[in-house]
């Protein structure tokens, strides 16, 4: 039996932006709607990848998820458990279980710790170790990530991009995370580590019964690993379904631009001639006109098509998250 | 030109070195000149307790005002009431050195206090805390110290109070400004999502492997600018007061008789402060050096 | 104008000095690279194989010691000819025993007091460098806008202040940054990753350079704005003929985007040549690396399977401790009983084995 492990409703985080250091004269507070009505849940087991433009909110959601900043509103349920008004120190005991590689490990490590020192502060965090069963234990989580021993005494600074990367996972495996927000996991790494990476997730995911949230731009990886996927475009889910569903018969016109526009997926000419209707118009949180209807209106090919109807720019009827077939959700009036 | 030499040819065995191997000569004659500084207030305490000196440096002979040194056994010579120099040399680090650790003590203790306040959390707090300190630096420091003396006693404790009080507001915006420029990697956010306690993030994340230089320069700078401020306090009579000997009220009793060309009671102890100052300041500067290895950088 | 190479690097070598294990860290290791006037070489290679620390050296931005300890740099440019490591042996004392530096004397103040003075002009000028990572090389407490504008103003012929805000506004749209007037004003930590790299992009496309170096400019971002970047910069090469050094892990943006590929592995360059001999999988004679790369791409088979990923086994390279056979041999599949005595002890060169494909594999020239 599969039960849910994290279960998200309605999650909402809004950034105060200040204007400068004279906003509060002026009165002007931009509010940025980083992550806005997100709702989903994972299963044990499971990995769920979490595609979508960059800047539109995944990390946010990562990091909300670990309580690292505090939501807006919404709910956050882990393992029956909801976790949204938890104490720091109630959380504490959760905090074993979810665990996050982070996209910028380059600023998530100590710059002044030895890799040895990192690990070791994870390996003890939740437990008492002995200090043969910290090295035993530490060589193991060495070759797990495929890192040379030689390393353990090097500062982070002194490792390449793709080293310091194993040191993160590395890290999050220590404590015995049983979810893990994997926030780009792969990326500044040559394939074949990638490739190790991915394996390793995947193992991993099979002997220790994890879960992932799996962040990432890499849309192969991405397919590959997950169970289902989330794309996202400015703070909303688009669409989520089965992973083959979304990569293959994408039903949101942003998931087909996304999936389309993969670099090999395409012959060097088409690159320059693909065009899009609307160049100059990019994901904008646009603060004069707060977004109104779909968000994705000014980018989307099938707006452009049917000649700029007036359902997709109304704020009253902005499209909502509704179900096509089971397991597999659009936020579209026209769903291709 | 730096050499840089690999010892072993023979791969696959290098093991970790001790940090004292890869230290830098000169960082090691410093530590040493240091630490020998430290060493020697130690046996000032012993000699004082055991009293194994040479004379007491209280006993006043009137027969032997102004001796020159290597007079009847007085190494040094006497001061202007006769007393043996080199024993009050010996007592006089006694007077700046636990009176000196509570100035570093309080400008440390409530200077990371604050400045963590202000860094960590910020917010409210922070101006709050910048407030206090710019009304606290706002305030000429000897006028501070002159004023409480007269308000209340010449007692160095009470100056060195002062002097660690004022001195925290400089602690507080160093350790602020480290955490607030640590912040913005994000390493502390990792550390909290492992699930440290905030108070370890604060103790071991930040102040030691971050800020640890910073205050041992402050407190080792700290000890050296105590002696500075108690020797130009005597000047004004608000040092250590008389008969209790500290080098500053020496120089100054001594002062008096440079123009006549008695050199000694002056001399004598205006050498050891100078010594002892750049011994700590050595001390501070090769600590830091060492432990940021800085060689490696 | 085949010929005439804009940015040449011989025998380039970068070393580290561990204090604590007092050996080498040989991250640079005798690099050869030769980029020809408006062409894209892209550089491939595991991580920590030193493509970074390449690009740094050209830069003279490696900080830690010792550093670049030889090499050659020739740039060619209209606006400049210069050796940008001129002099080094002035600073440099190299002790070799048994064929290996065992001991390497710099002055390293006096050097890069040096070799600022020769970068003048060049820096940021004639070669600009988008950066691995961005978070790290902006200054975190000066706008995004005012960056680049000051970017603007110290490098190229516009000095006024009203025309260079224009003038950044302009690539920050080229960069597709959305409502650039907004994030103008932002702060690095204020934008997300994908956002501070093409920030950063377009500030060194901003001082207009002859030469670009990136290192992983598409890495963080998402699938559409990856090939809007790839197209940007294909349009640069074409339209202003920007040389550029591409270093990515993305094989299929430097399938795209380079006419040339060297691979890296250990701080050695082991294959160099056309991109698509190198990079195209029906094309057998490359190295046993190369080829163990391209195999660990997902492909579509593997995806819709959901198999394993075939990654290079063994461990990885430690660069303080350099095998003296192969590089690659502890982990090579292509050893024969014919060559594995060579390869384990002799490492081979780098030769020619087709037009200006060059391999350095005993595999290949057995004789
Ligand atoms: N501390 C902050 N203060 C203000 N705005 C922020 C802050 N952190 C993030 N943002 C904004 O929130 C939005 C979402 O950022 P986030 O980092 O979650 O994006 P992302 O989807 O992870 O992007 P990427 O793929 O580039 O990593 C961005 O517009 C960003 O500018
Ligand atoms: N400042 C430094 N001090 C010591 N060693 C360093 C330093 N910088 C890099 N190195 C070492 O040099 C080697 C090459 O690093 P480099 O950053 O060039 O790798 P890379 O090829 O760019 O890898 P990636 O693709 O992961 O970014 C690595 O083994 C790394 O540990
Ligand atoms: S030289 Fe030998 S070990 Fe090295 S890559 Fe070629 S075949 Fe493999
Ligand atoms: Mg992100
Ligand atoms: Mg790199």
């Amino acid at each position: 039996m599969t039960d849910t492990i994290l279960e998200v409703q309605n999650l909402k985080k809004h950034y105060n932006q200040n204007g400068g250091l004279f906003s509060a004269f002026k009165g002007k507070e931009n509010v940025i709607p980083a992550v806005d009505d997100v709702s989903f849940y994972i299963k044990e087991k499971e990995t769920m990848g979490l595609v979508g433009e960059t800047g539109c909110g995944k990390t946010t959601i990562g990091r909300t998820l670990l309580k690292l900043i505090p939501a807006t509103s919404g709910k956050i349920i882990f393992n029956g458990t909801d976790i949204t008004h938890l104490s720091a120190a109630q959380f504490r005991p959760f905090r074993k279980k979810i665990q996050m590689i982070f996209q910028d490990l380059d600023a998530a490590l100590n710059p002044k710790m030895r890799i040895k020192a990192i690990l070791q502060e994870a390996l003890t965090v939740h437990c008492r170790l002995s200090d043969a069963e910290i090295d035993h234990r530490i060589s193991e989580l060495l070759e797990m990530v495929n890192l040379k021993k030689s390393k353990l005494s090097n500062f982070p600074n002194e490792l390449s991009g793709g080293e310091k990367r194993r040191v993160g996972i590395a890290r999050t495996l220590a404590v015995g995370a049983r979810f893990i927000v994997a926030d780009e996991p792969t990326s500044a790494l040559d394939v074949s580590i990638q490739a190790q990476v991915v394996n390793l997730l995947r193992d991993l995911q099979k002997e220790l019964r994890l879960s992932y949230l799996f962040i990432s731009h890499d849309l192969r990886v991405v397919e590959l690993v997950s169970h289902k996927v989330a794309v996202m475009y400015l703070g909303q889910i688009v669409e989520m379904g089965l992973a083959g569903r979304i990569a293959n018969a994408p039903r949101h016109p942003y998931t087909a631009v996304l999936w389309s526009s993969l670099v090999d997926k395409k012959s060097d000419e088409s690159i320059k001639n693909e065009g899009n209707p609307n160049e100059g118009q990019w994901g904008v949180f646009d603060f004069e006109r707060p977004n109104v209807g779909c968000r994705f209106a000014p980018r989307c090919p099938v707006y452009h098509a049917k000649n700029r109807p007036t359902i997709c720019t109304d704020p009253a009827t902005s499209p909502q998250l509704q179900k096509i077939d089971d397991a597999h959700q659009v936020r579209c009036h026209f769903p291709l | 030109m730096k050499r840089y030499r690999q010892h072993s040819i023979e791969f696959g065995n290098l093991s970790d070195v001790p940090f004292w191997k890869t230290a830098g000569p000169i960082d090691l004659v410093y530590i040493s000149y240091g630490l020998l500084v430290v060493l020697l207030v130690f046996v000032s305490y012993v000699l004082g307790m055991t009293g194994f000196l040479p004379f007491d440096p209280q006993e006043i002979n009137l027969e032997l005002l102004m001796a020159p040194p290597n007079t009847e056994g007085h190494l040094l010579g006497t001061d202007f009431m006769g007393r043996d120099i080199l024993a009050r040399l010996i007592i006089g680090i006694q007077a700046y050195f636990l009176p000196g650790l509570l100035a570093i003590a309080l400008a440390l203790a409530l200077g990371t206090c604050f400045g963590v306040l202000a860094g960590y959390w910020g917010g409210g707090l922070d101006t709050a805390s910048t407030y206090v300190s710019n009304l606290l630096n706002s305030f000429p420091r000897l006028v501070l110290i002159l004023l409480m003396v007269a308000a209340f006693k010449p007692d160095i404790y009470l100056v060195m109070t002062v002097v660690g009080i004022t001195n925290a507001p400089t602690v507080a915006s160093l350790i602020k400004s480290k955490i607030q420029f640590l912040k913005q990697k994000n390493f502390i956010e990792a550390a909290t999502a492992l699930g440290l306690k905030n108070a370890v993030i604060i103790i071991k994340h930040i102040l030691w492997h971050n800020c640890r230089s910073v205050l041992i320069i402050q407190a080792t700078l700290g000890m050296a600018e105590v002696i500075l401020i108690e020797t130009s306090l005597s000047y004004l009579g608000f040092g250590v007061q008389e008969p209790t000997p500290s080098w500053g009220n020496m120089v100054q009793s001594g002062a008096n008789y440079f123009m006549q060309g008695k050199f000694w009671p002056s001399t004598a102890p205006a050498m050891a402060i100078l010594l002892t100052i750049m011994g700590f300041h050595l001390l501070g500067d090769s600590l830091n050096n060492i432990l940021e290895r800085k060689r490696d950088q | 104008m085949i010929g005439v190479p804009v940015l040449k690097i011989e025998n380039l070598r970068t070393y580290f000095y561990s204090s604590s294990k007092q050996a080498f860290s040989r991250a640079v290791d005798g690099v050869n690279l030769a980029l020809e006037k408006g062409e894209t070489l892209g550089i491939v290679g595991e991580s920590g194989s030193g493509k970074s620390v390449t690009a740094l050296s050209v830069m003279g931005l490696v900080t830690a010691e010792p550093g670049v300890i030889t090499g050659n740099i020739g740039l060619k440019t209209d606006g400049v000819q210069k050796n940008l490591l001129q002099d080094i042996e002035d600073y440099v004392k190299i002790t070799n025993e048994n064929g290996r530096t065992v001991e390497v004397s710099k002055d390293n103040p006096g050097w890069q007091r040096h070799i600022d003075r020769v970068l003048r002009g060049v820096r940021g000028k004639e070669i600009s460098m988008i950066f691995q990572n961005p978070k790290l090389s902006m200054n975190p407490f000066s706008s995004v806008g005012k960056q680049i504008k000051e970017a603007i103003m110290l490098n190229t012929s516009i000095n006024n202040a009203q025309e260079a805000r224009e003038r950044t506004l302009y690539w920050l749209e080229q960069v597709k940054i959305d409502s650039p007037r907004l994030r103008y004003d932002n702060n690095p930590y204020g934008l997300s990753g994908g956002m501070c790299q093409r920030a950063m992009i377009a500030m060194a496309l901003s001082s207009e350079p002859s030469v670009l170096i990136a290192d992983e400019p598409t890495t963080g971002l998402d699938a559409t704005i990856q090939s809007k970047i790839v197209s940007l910069l294909e349009e640069l090469k074409s339209s202003v003929g920007v040389t550029t050094l591409l270093i990515s892990h993305d094989i299929d943006v430097i399938k795209t985007l380079s006419d040339r590929v060297s691979v890296m592995y250990g701080g050695r360059v082991l294959e160099s040549g056309p991109s698509k001999e190198i990079l195209s999988a029906a094309h057998n004679d490359k190295h046993p690396y190369t080829a163990a790369l391209l195999a660990s791409i997902p492909t579509a088979r593997q995806i819709k399977a959901k198999s394993y990923l075939q990654a290079i086994k063994g461990d990885v390279l430690d660069t303080i401790n350099l095998p003296s056979g192969c590089l690659f041999y502890a982990r090579c599949h292509q050893v024969t009983e014919q060559i594995k005595m060579q390869c384990k002890h002799q490492e081979p060169e780098l030769r020619e084995i087709s037009s200006n494909h060059n391999v350095r594999c005993w595999r290949f020239f057995n004789a």
